[in-house]
């Protein structure tokens, strides 16, 4: 879930930059994904794993509402952090290979760009911020023990 | 030498079927158990979406957000839905540490009711005004959500239903506003926020008789 989301995000991102630039955000990203494999990742790093993953999301989803597209090193750089936060939170939730299964939906640049092309930036935008909505509860859900919302039946 | 003697059988085929018939008849009839239900929270991606279209009141509120939005135009059409969800993530965050807040129910109430008063009223509010008006009642509405939230299963996920349920229909009411482009748009759509509005009184009625 958490990979899926800051690869979505990237591909929101992708979406307000020009097409040039998104061979070389694919190869940053996968660079990012192979460099966050090959780490060895101890158990209670978790949380720090995740943790991490919702911040790049909210960081990468707020990229999207900048007036213009990303500068390329910058893009490389979201790519990167992208890749590497992607499967820091695959590892942490049990397998490196899971962040595989969330790729391809950094995809969603190829119907966001027909999309803000023939409706403008206003849908993506829109969409973008949700993103950033469900990173904001996720990360602050990760601080609550047990949410106020949970009651225990008389089998726990 | 072995023969079969199918005289014999026939008796313990019917008997046979007799026991394949009761048992089908068991399981026709049994109900699925109830035990534990109405214990503990729903929780999941579904869950979560589902939940803003089970209450008419967070429903009507997201539409009229939506509704209202387009009716004003740039660039709240698009400043209305992405406050809402970030005002929404805020209060949810406060019914999560249960800060304290003014009686809920009433301030959704009172959304769905001055938004509904709003469209009826064709209220052309500035955008600061209807955006502090839009992240007031977003407040409420995400405190509910965020009280509700269940950590028994998948909240991540339950979140991410809610937000994305709460969007389409904020999606859905600029739809509706689209109508103002028509001759009888802007009279249709001041219809809908003045129904909007008489429900957000009901809503408000029953916030106080509870």
């Amino acid at each position: 879930m958490a990979s899926a989301l800051l690869f979505t995000a990237l591909g929101l991102v992708l979406t307000f930059t020009p097409r040039r630039d998104w061979p070389t955000s694919a190869i940053a990203l996968l660079a990012g994904i192979g460099a966050a494999g090959v780490l060895p990742y101890p158990r209670n790093w978790l949380e720090g794993a995740f943790l991490g993953c919702w911040i790049s999301v909210s960081g990468t989803g707020a990229m999207v509402h900048l007036g213009r597209g990303l500068a390329p090193l910058a893009l490389v750089a979201m790519s990167l952090n992208a890749g590497f936060w992607g499967t820091a939170a695959s590892a942490a939730s049990g397998s490196k290979l899971a962040v595989l299964q969330a790729l391809p939906c950094v995809l969603i640049f190829l119907p966001a760009a027909w999309l803000a092309a023939k409706f403008g930036p206003l849908p993506i935008k829109v969409v973008s911020s949700w993103v950033i909505v469900i990173a904001v509860l996720a990360a602050t859900l990760q601080m609550l023990p047990v949410t106020p919302g949970y009651l225990p039946d008389h089998l726990e | 030498m072995y023969s079969r003697q199918p005289t014999s059988s026939i008796p313990s085929v019917l008997s046979r079927a007799r026991i394949v018939a009761a048992a089908a008849m068991c399981t026709l009839l049994s109900n699925p158990a109830q035990a534990h239900m109405g214990t503990g929270l729903p929780g999941g991606f579904v869950s979560g979406f589902v939940h803003p279209f089970q209450g008419l009141d967070h429903l009507l509120a997201m539409i009229s957000v939506g509704l209202w939005g387009a009716f004003l135009g740039r660039p709240l059409i698009y400043v209305l839905p992405v406050v809402f969800p970030a005002m929404m993530a805020a209060g949810a965050i406060m019914g999560m540490f249960s800060a304290p807040m003014p009686p809920v129910q009433l301030g959704i109430a009172i959304s769905v009711l001055v938004l509904g008063g709003c469209i009826a009223l064709a209220l052309r509010a500035p955008v600061w005004m209807a955006s502090l008006v839009v992240a007031m009642f977003a407040l409420f509405h995400g405190y509910a959500h965020g009280k509700e939230l269940p950590s028994a299963a998948d909240p991540v996920s339950y979140s991410a239903g809610f937000v994305i349920a709460t969007g389409l229909l904020h999606i859905a009411g600029i739809g509706v506003g689209f109508l103002n482009q028509h001759p009888m748009g802007v009279a249709a759509i001041r219809g809908i926020g003045v129904i909007i509005a008489t429900l957000g009184c009901c809503f408000l009625w029953q916030a106080f008789g509870s």
